[in-house]
């Protein structure tokens, strides 16, 4: 049977997907949601290819990295199968380690111009609708340490906020009572009452 | 339609004053690519059926003056439906100006000495913003010095380029909501 293949292209970057369409479930011949190979050509750069396991991984690690960069968060995505990291503003290191033990990690540096052409790549495929991905929860993937940093914000704002309201409260109520507490008119009125 | 008024002060699923000013920001960028900025803004509304929100360029003007770094700086409410209305031109645009984004990006990255491209990015971005920004106020100088305002033009531009897709409009209006 032929396959099908489909290509994502964005100025630098191209993303092949070849497999076939699941018929028991009715679908149309040109779908593929059986994803048998996937190819990301980048000019100037190694072919990258890998099994249809290794596709959402990846695509997770370049959607949250690039997502570090633009919030100002320390640009760092460490894993099993792919590691990401800033050199400087400009340009980023991407290891790629091969699950066999002889093979040596492939490593590109890419600039911002390809990050971006690699994302929208995905982008396309993400939104495709003859391509079925089996896509995982991305927060499974996120490293311990990154998904904690990413719920920290949150946590601190959300423990210590009510204390300050509280206190603030407090304060706020007991120097508007001063005001209304004048010491010169009560004695005033002891003296009224003892010289009666 | 529901229609929200955005305080400066309040966050969570309401605007804040930062968001408009990073919009604004974003905004200035595509401007400083595109020489005819304001008249493409105003086309793609037309284009996106903005027109009850966005009736005239006017009217975007008066949107883009809730940026408190503004120099006609004017605090009104502005509604979550015409910020929404801001976001998907800002979008639409980054869409037909990815290749020069992308080259603007590309210019940076390969050399260490100062690219042609970058340089005549950065000056237009200086002189738009001695234009319209307040340039007594401390965070617009930061953004005048041209030795120290890269991070910011080099992250503002890629938050462009990748908001391009279909989903850009969702990821873009995430991005400024979080800021």
């Amino acid at each position: 049977m032929m396959q099908n293949s489909l290509l994502f292209h964005q100025s630098s970057a191209s993303l092949e997907i070849i497999g076939l369409p699941d018929f028991s479930n009715n679908e149309n011949k040109d779908q593929i949601s059986i994803i048998s190979q996937w190819k990301l050509t980048i000019i100037d750069k190694p072919l990258i290819e890998g099994k249809i396991e290794h596709l959402v991984p990846i695509m997770d690690a370049f959607y949250i990295y690039s997502n570090l960069l633009i919030n100002n968060e320390m640009p760092l995505y460490e894993s099993k199968l792919i590691d990401i990291k800033a050199d400087n503003l400009f340009i980023h290191n991407v290891v790629l380690k091969s699950s066999k033990s002889d093979v040596k990690p492939l490593i590109i540096k890419i600039g911002n111009s390809l990050l971006s052409d690699i994302v929208n790549c995905f982008e396309q495929l993400n939104e495709s609708p003859k391509v079925r991905l089996k896509k995982t929860r991305v927060l499974k993937n996120v490293p311990k340490n990154l998904r904690n940093r990413l719920h920290n914000k949150a946590k601190v704002f959300k423990t210590i906020l009510p204390p300050i309201i509280s206190i603030l409260t407090l304060i706020l109520f007991s120097t508007a009572l001063t005001y209304f507490y004048n010491p010169v008119e009560e004695n005033e009125n002891k003296e009224i009452i003892y010289s009666k | 339609m529901e229609l929200r008024t955005i305080t400066v002060l309040t966050k969570g699923n309401r605007v804040s004053r930062k968001s408009i000013e990073k919009l604004d920001l974003l905004l200035l960028i595509l401007e400083t690519i595109d020489l005819n900025g304001i008249q493409s803004l105003y086309a793609l509304s037309n284009k996106l059926d903005l027109n009850d929100i966005l009736p005239n360029k006017i009217a975007i003007w008066k949107l883009r003056n809730n940026n408190p770094l503004r120099r006609s700086y004017m605090n009104h409410n502005i509604k979550s439906n015409e910020f929404d209305a801001l976001i998907k031109i800002t979008v639409e645009m980054s869409r037909y100006l990815y290749p020069y984004i992308r080259n603007i990006l590309q210019s940076k990255e390969n050399s260490e000495k100062s690219s042609e491209v970058w340089n005549d990015f950065n000056n237009r971005f200086t002189e738009l913003i001695y234009e319209r920004l307040n340039i007594n106020c401390m965070r617009v100088k930061k953004l005048l010095n041209k030795n120290r305002n890269d991070e910011m033009l080099v992250k503002s531009l890629l938050t462009l380029s990748l908001c391009i897709s279909n989903h850009g409009y969702l990821k873009l209006k995430t991005f400024l909501l979080n800021v």
